[in-house]
């Protein structure tokens, strides 16, 4: 660009964050949401929540004095609504890591109005996914068996078994996430500490930031941690859903017997995941008054997303499909045919439109910036992807290799009661770290202030 | 008694019974219901809970006890000898299972006293070492806690020893009167005690009615017998000997007599071992589809009632092509008949072409004169003597109508006064306008043997609990002849009495016990001159060697044959929608009622239907659809008169516009099982019509009876998706050719599906260290019994869910029967596939285990530690056979403890949460190779038998090690017709399937598939 003489006309760029917000303002806001009086409307949400909690902890209580047998298990389909669940929150919980560290990495500035309260939905959603494939278990008071720990019996786990090597990546990707998080979080939590009036606020935010000062050298530090754990991160993404994936896909199921599987449930994942961020920052964004932080550009940029994942995903049901035939498999193409046009037809068409026709909507801009439109599609889109899952687990299970062992499955009370438990637990989670975490990051935010770059060093590249 | 002891639980009850019956203390005689003889419990009358707890303390520290149920009489062990029990090692014994007027002769597997597995006795004709559905699950019967407990008085709780006296008391007016207004019914019975007992009685009160009856009895066989010779005989089939077979309306390998000969007799004349043997053929005319429709070569759909009709068609048929029948000349009537003429006509060429080598067989069904025309029929055929025997009936004491009639009338009359029945439910099971309840309450001295207080016992005055026949001695007699003793295995859990131990009874007022009863009666059998020495080795053996019977000369009394005939017997017509025939089945699970209350039974998927836990009305899709009605409608049956609601089920290859149902179901008092579950069809059979009968109109009610089916009824009705892709695949699955394509091109099985090459990822592991066990099945003599699921169920403590987790698919068989259907839905063929672990050497679920609960043992097992197992059902959703039965709750839990005593003591009963399989009966492996390696040497093939092997009366299962050259299963494993169930998936399945080969017959070639 140098030896060009002619100025380039830049078209004017949307500020990202709106309403003239000074580094006092943005403190002010956030802060303010956390240091104001507990609305009411909060305690109503929050009570729901816990409701919910406690049906997940009932329906948990019976399923280990009764048996899984309350759910609607049968022979051929052995994995019903448990995992079906566990699959649709760890895909949800992949949003939450993408736009920290993915983003961060491609220096995506927007991301950083949502990072914060996607990344505590991932920590939440895959807490709920976590306690899934725990609690489905025949014996859940033998789940040490699953730990690769020295013990009396001197065996290992069986390292062969995806379910284990679901475990680890599950697990690690928990670990991170969660350190991740905890690690964004540190300048917020001075910011809290400093302006705290109440001893007992001092303490914990005091213990909870690490003694943050602030300085040069402090957030040298910071910075650098900050883009080691992206990069940690970033394959993490990619790998956990993809290690999901293998429990299928290593399997001999047809239906479940598929390579494509790694990069289309990754796909699927953030396709779910930014579909659950939407949901929640329309909530929010509303409810606190964020609409000069959130703005309709986030909800343009996050449908892009959307629009391109969601066509993944549709491409890869074709390609599913098509693969199906052209390997000749009879198995194989049965069990495709049988989704489409079997007694589970009906998931399989919701599946589709939510997921394949909903978000071709985004092509238009119009509707990518159309708040209640996206409110509504980000939801049809995660009622498609829980209906994905169970296309894939149970529709393939009930009718495989030998037709005299196939059998409809129909969940029962409980397997319903414990799904929607496991969004009491999610909104426990969530509302708390809403009432008293910083839910967008004011450290981040303020550096994309036009005030962070009084040279405007883009400006004068 | 106390009121305490009444509400303790049975189990705890039982130890103590024990004790007391072993003691035999004279105490005790007077207070047979009482629990602990004087001294063992405190001297005042009652207890206190405190005493009760103390013993039930002194109970568990004196647990050994328990091995004192064993009979106080000799028994001789039947394999092993030792001079004590030694712990853990089971004895066995022989016995033999009285059934109707047949015996089964088993070896009863007992652990220090407690019988637990029965198997057939190798040495007995009507065993052949094998045993089916009834004899597998009968031991299930002797730990029923519903059982009747006590003698009962006008429903209160009395002692034998009183039963005695006031009988003695009773019976002194009837010697005055020579035994006028005395009556007894009696179940027919086999057995030369009973009937010398039942000589003395009539010697005693000559003027005494005595009558006999079962629901399902061969009252027409026997007649129809007599019509043709004059005398009253038995046939006994050899189907070996057999080319060619015609069984009309007959289930003769299942549910007819003697199913287990005649099943292992076909198996053997169809089995084909090379390209070159020989094979039988199988025709069959049938309304319902049964096990022996399924087998046939060609099947012909009819009405029961037009059978007589087909009969007498194939007799004129005969007749014309030169080979003239007895009592044909009767039979002008039916010369028109609407039946397909190139069927009959094939038919007859075929039964001709194989003169002396063929074999005409009829149900019991069916009328008299159709058995008489049936024995004329193999009589021109030469075939008596050679495939068909008839033997004199003897002392056996078969069922006659005429006489219950007969009693029911003198009853209603006022001509009885004193009924005994011994053992049967009449009040449930005899025909409904005999209105046998009525009459019953007309009689002043009522006496009930029967093991349950069931419907009949609310009637009587006196109740008896009757012994298991492993409880009790007694004796029995094939229809050839042969002796047997019923030899007790343990104490009589719940006081019961024998029919034999009755009879003396009642007729003498006097306590004499089955041992002496039965030797008293062998002393004048065995002629010898050592009758300890040789009742010993009765004893031992299970049978009496030398007491077969020639069978009777059969000459056909012409006249009398065709005064029978003349009377124009067989309905010509067809029975129409608004007139529809009813046909009273047996049922293949809880028999004619008897094995109501056992879970085994009930829960066992009918071979066809796949139905468990009920009955429905059977019926052909034409049929259904013209009524209007699909499955699991409930509708209204009506019938002369009287109505029943009944679910409907759609059979295929079920006659038109008749109607098959089941009998044994609706029982009211027979305990927490069977109470309940079903309809009650006896409620509808009529003294007139009693195998089946027209005049059934059917109204839908509107409502919806869910009925728990373990295999959906896929390929007829469901969408045509899926009946497309079970089309496809059901040849690559159950491997299936006729005997000339087989012949033309040996290798046909390996041509149906290409394999993909078969590659591993890993190095395999080469399994070349013996043993390895493998197994095959025969698909060509397999016909889909089900013993070896009960048999398996018996060996490997398999649990009973009930019916609602049935319904859900949770059923918990390792030892399963797939049965597909192929051909036209109206009329198609039936095969039975008894799939179970197939133990693949790169076995799916063993991989994915997460923590290793299911490996590979050396010797080529998918092993299952279920300590190990978490259930994760993993391995259940990999496996391509879905043989893993997962337990959802704790299925094992609240068994009475007594029915607990029915475990098998050498497998772990699995806890809820944990998977379990098919191991090959490791634990008998194990038993195996502890022998083997106590001697130094190894495993004999054929020293490990798998409980399903054992049990399989057509020898279709074969197991042992594969690598063993000189082993039956290396050589069957040779044979082509070998295949691998899913081979293509390449994990390398231990067994194997032997391909089915039909053998239909070239004339018949284009009508295979006719009209609509």
């Amino acid at each position: 660009m140098t030896g060009n003489t002619k100025p380039v006309t830049v078209p004017e760029k949307q500020p990202l964050i709106l309403g003239n917000q000074t580094f006092k303002s943005v403190t002010d806001k956030i802060s303010g949401i956390v240091e104001a009086k507990t609305p009411k409307e909060w305690y109503l949400a929050f009570a729901i929540a816990f409701f919910g909690m406690l049906l997940l902890l009932g329906s948990i209580g019976f399923l280990v004095w009764d048996g899984v047998g309350i759910w609607g298990l049968n022979n051929p389909v052995a994995w019903g609504w448990a995992i079906v669940n566990f699959v649709f929150w760890v895909g949800i919980g992949h949003a939450g890591t993408l736009i920290s560290a993915i983003l961060f990495l491609f220096r995506q500035k927007w991301r950083t109005s949502i990072n914060r309260f996607a990344e505590a939905m991932t920590i939440f959603a895959v807490i709920c996914a976590l306690m899934f494939p725990g609690i489905h278990i025949g014996r859940i008071w033998l789940i040490y068996y699953f730990f690769p720990v020295p013990n009396q019996m001197g065996m290992w786990p069986n390292f062969r078994s995806p379910l284990l090597w679901d475990f680890f990546a599950v697990g690690t990707y928990f670990t991170v996430s969660l350190l991740f998080w905890y690690t964004g979080m540190i300048p917020d939590l001075a910011t809290f500490r400093d302006r705290a009036k109440t001893r007992a606020r001092k303490i914990i935010f005091g213990i909870m930031s690490l003694g943050w000062r602030g300085g040069n050298r402090q957030w040298q530090h910071y910075e650098l941690a900050y883009l080691v754990l992206a990069g940690l991160s970033t394959p993490l993404v990619l790998s956990v859903h993809s290690v999901v994936s293998t429990d299928f896909a290593t399997s001999l199921v047809p239906g479940w017997h598929t390579t494509i599987f790694p990069p289309y449930f990754v796909a699927g994942a953030i396709f779910s995941g930014f579909a659950m961020v939407m949901t929640l920052a329309i909530i929010a964004r509303r409810f606190y008054g964020l609409e000069h932080f959130i703005t309709t550009q986030h909800f343009d940029k996050m449908a892009k997303i959307m629009l391109l994942t969601g066509s993944i995903v549709g491409y890869a049901y074709a390609t599913e499909f098509f693969i199906a035939w052209y390997s000749g498999s009879d198995y194989e193409g049965f069990t495709f045919i049988n989704r489409a046009f079997g007694p589970y037809a009906w998931a399989y068409w919701i599946m589709i439109t939510c997921n394949v026709i909903v978000p071709q909507f985004f092509w238009s801009g119009k509707l990518r910036r159309n708040i209640a439109f996206l409110f509504v599609a980000s939801i049809l889109v995660n009622v498609g992807m829980w209906f994905e899952r169970f296309v894939i687990v149970v529709s393939s299970l009930s009718r495989d290799y030998l037709p005299s062992s196939w059998d409809y499955y129909s969940p029962t009370f409980w397997d319903i009661i414990t799904f929607i438990g496991s969004f009491g637990l999610f909104f426990t989670f969530f509302l708390l770290f809403l009432r008293f975490l910083p839910m967008i990051s004011m450290s981040e935010v303020k550096a994309i202030l036009p005030q962070a770059d009084p040279h405007n060093s883009e400006g004068h590249e | 008694m106390s009121k305490e002891l009444k509400n303790i639980p049975s189990s705890g009850k039982e130890y103590w019974r024990s004790l007391e019956q072993r003691v035999k203390a004279p105490e005790t005689e007077a207070f047979p219901h009482r629990e602990f003889p004087e001294g063992t419990a405190e001297h005042g009358a009652t207890f206190s809970r405190r005493n009760f707890l103390s013993l039930m303390g002194a109970s568990l520290a004196l647990a050994g006890l328990t091995s004192c149920r064993r009979p106080v009489e000799k028994i001789i062990p039947y394999v092993i000898a030792p001079e004590e029990i030694i712990p853990g090692i089971p004895l066995y014994y022989a016995t033999t299972m009285p059934f109707g007027t047949e015996a089964i002769g088993l070896v009863v597997e007992n652990h220090e006293g407690r019988p637990t597995k029965l198997e057939g006795n190798p040495k007995h004709p009507q065993s052949l070492g094998k045993a089916n559905v009834f004899a597998q699950a009968a031991i299930l019967d002797l730990y029923d806690p519903d059982r009747s407990q006590s003698v009962l008085y006008r429903g209160e709780e009395r002692s034998w020893s009183e039963f005695l006296a006031a009988w003695k008391e009773l019976i002194k007016e009837y010697e005055s009167s020579d035994g006028e207004g005395l009556a007894i019914l009696s179940e027919p019975f086999a057995s030369p005690t009973l009937a010398r007992l039942k000589k003395a009685f009539l010697r005693r009160f000559p003027k005494a009615r005595w009558a006999a009856y079962e629901p399902v009895n061969d009252e027409n066989i026997f007649s129809g017998v007599n019509m043709a010779i004059g005398e009253i005989g038995r046939p006994v089939y050899h189907c070996t000997e057999a080319r060619v077979i015609l069984a009309l309306d007959s289930d003769f390998l299942q549910l007819e007599h003697d199913n287990i000969r005649n099943a292992a007799g076909f198996a053997d004349g169809r089995r084909v071992i090379t390209r070159d043997d020989e094979m039988n053929r199988l025709y069959v005319v049938e309304s319902a589809m049964t096990v022996t429709g399924g087998m046939a070569d060609h099947r012909y759909r009819l009405q029961s009632r037009q059978i007589g009709a087909f009969t007498a068609a194939l007799a004129l048929e005969l007749t014309t092509r030169g080979l003239p029948v007895d009592g044909v000349e009767s039979l002008d009537a039916y010369k028109n008949h609407p039946f397909d003429e190139k069927w009959l006509g094939a038919l007859a060429d075929d039964l001709i072409k194989n003169t002396g080598r063929s074999l005409v067989v009829a149900g019991r069904r069916q009328p008299a004169e159709v058995h008489a025309l049936v024995l004329a029929i193999n009589s021109a055929l030469k075939n008596i003597n050679r495939t068909v025997e008839y033997y004199p009936i003897g002392d056996t004491e078969a069922a006659r109508q005429e006489d219950l009639v007969s009693l029911v009338q003198a009853a209603d009359s006022g001509d009885v006064t004193a009924l005994v029945i011994l053992g049967g439910n009449p009040v449930y099971n005899t025909p409904v306008d005999l209105a046998f309840r009525e009459a019953l309450e007309k009689i002043t001295h009522t006496v009930h043997l029967s093991t349950h207080v069931d419907e009949t016992s609310g009637y009587v005055e006196w109740h008896i609990p009757e012994a298991h026949f492993l409880e009790c001695w007694g004796d029995v007699q094939t229809p050839d002849g042969v002796l047997s003793i019923v030899q007790p295995q343990i104490e009589p859990l719940f006081g019961g009495k024998s029919k034999a131990e009755v009879l003396a009874a009642v007729s003498t007022g006097d306590d004499r016990s089955g041992y002496d009863l039965v030797r008293e009666t062998w002393q004048s059998i065995l002629t010898g001159t050592d009758f300890n020495r040789q009742w010993r080795r009765i004893l031992h053996d299970g049978v009496y060697d030398g007491s077969k019977v020639k069978p009777s000369r059969v000459e056909i009394r012409s006249q009398k044959l065709a005064t029978a005939l003349d009377k124009k017997p067989f309905p010509t017509d067809t029975a129409g929608l608004n007139s529809m025939e009813i046909v009273y089945q047996v049922s293949n699970s809880v028999y004619d009622g008897r094995f109501a209350n056992n879970g085994w039974l009930q829960e066992l998927p009918d071979p066809v239907t796949k139905l468990t836990w009920d009955n429905a009305i059977v019926m052909s899709r034409r049929t259904a659809q013209e009524l209007g009605v699909k499955n699991e409608d409930l509708v209204t049956l009506q019938h002369r008169g009287r109505t029943l609601q009944l679910p409907v089920w759609i059979l295929p290859g079920h006659a038109d516009y008749s109607i098959s149902v089941e009998l044994g179901y609706g029982r009211e008092a027979v305990g927490r099982i069977g109470n309940g579950v079903g309809g009650n069809v006896y409620t509808l059979r009529r003294s007139n019509a009693p195998g089946f009968d027209i005049g059934v109109s059917i109204q839908s009610t509107g409502k919806n009876y869910l009925l728990a089916c373990t295999q959906d009824h896929h390929g007829l009705d469901v969408e045509k998706l899926a009946r497309e892709s079970i089309r496809d695949r059901l040849p690559i699955i159950v491997r299936e050719a006729t005997l000339e394509e087989y012949r033309e091109n040996g290798e046909f099985v390996h041509e149906i599906v290409e394999p993909p090459p078969k590659v591993s990822m890993w190095k395999e592991i080469k399994y070349d260290e013996r043993p390895q066990w493998g197994m095959t099945i025969d698909l060509n003599v397999c016909t889909g019994c089900n013993a070896c699921t009960i048999a398996c169920q018996s060996e490997n403590n398999i649990p009973v869910v009930g019916k609602e987790e049935v319904r859900l698919g949770r059923e918990m068989h390792w030892m399963r029967l797939d049965r597909y259907y192929s051909g036209d839905p109206d009329d198609p063929e039936m095969v039975h596939q008894p799939v179970s672990c197939q133990q693949c050497e790169m076995a799916p679920c063993e991989q994915v285990c997460p923590v290793a609960a299911t490996t590979h043992t050396k010797d080529g097992l998918n092993g299952m530690t279920y300590n190990r197992c978490v259930g994760t059902r993993y391995c259940a959703n990999n496996c391509p056979y879905k043989v893993r039965r997962f337990n959802f709750y704790n299925y094992a839990k609240g068994w009475p403890e007594i029915v607990q005593m029915v475990r098998n003591p050498d497998v772990t009963v699995r806890f809820r949460g944990v998977m379990e399989k098919c191991t090959y009966c490791v634990q008998r492996i194990a038993l195996g190779k502890i022998a083997a390696k106590k001697e130094n040497r190894e495993i004999r093939d054929g020293e490990v038998v798998s409980a399903c092997q054992q049990t399989c009366p057509t020898d279709a299962i074969v197991f042992g090690d594969i690598l063993d050259p000189n082993s039956k299963i290396f050589k069957v494993k040779q044979q082509n017709r070998r295949y691998e169930l899913l081979e293509e998936l390449n994990i390398r399945p231990r067994t194997s399937f032997l391909a089915k080969l039909r053998n239909p017959n070239p004339d018949l070639k284009q009508t295979q598939n006719p009209k609509d």
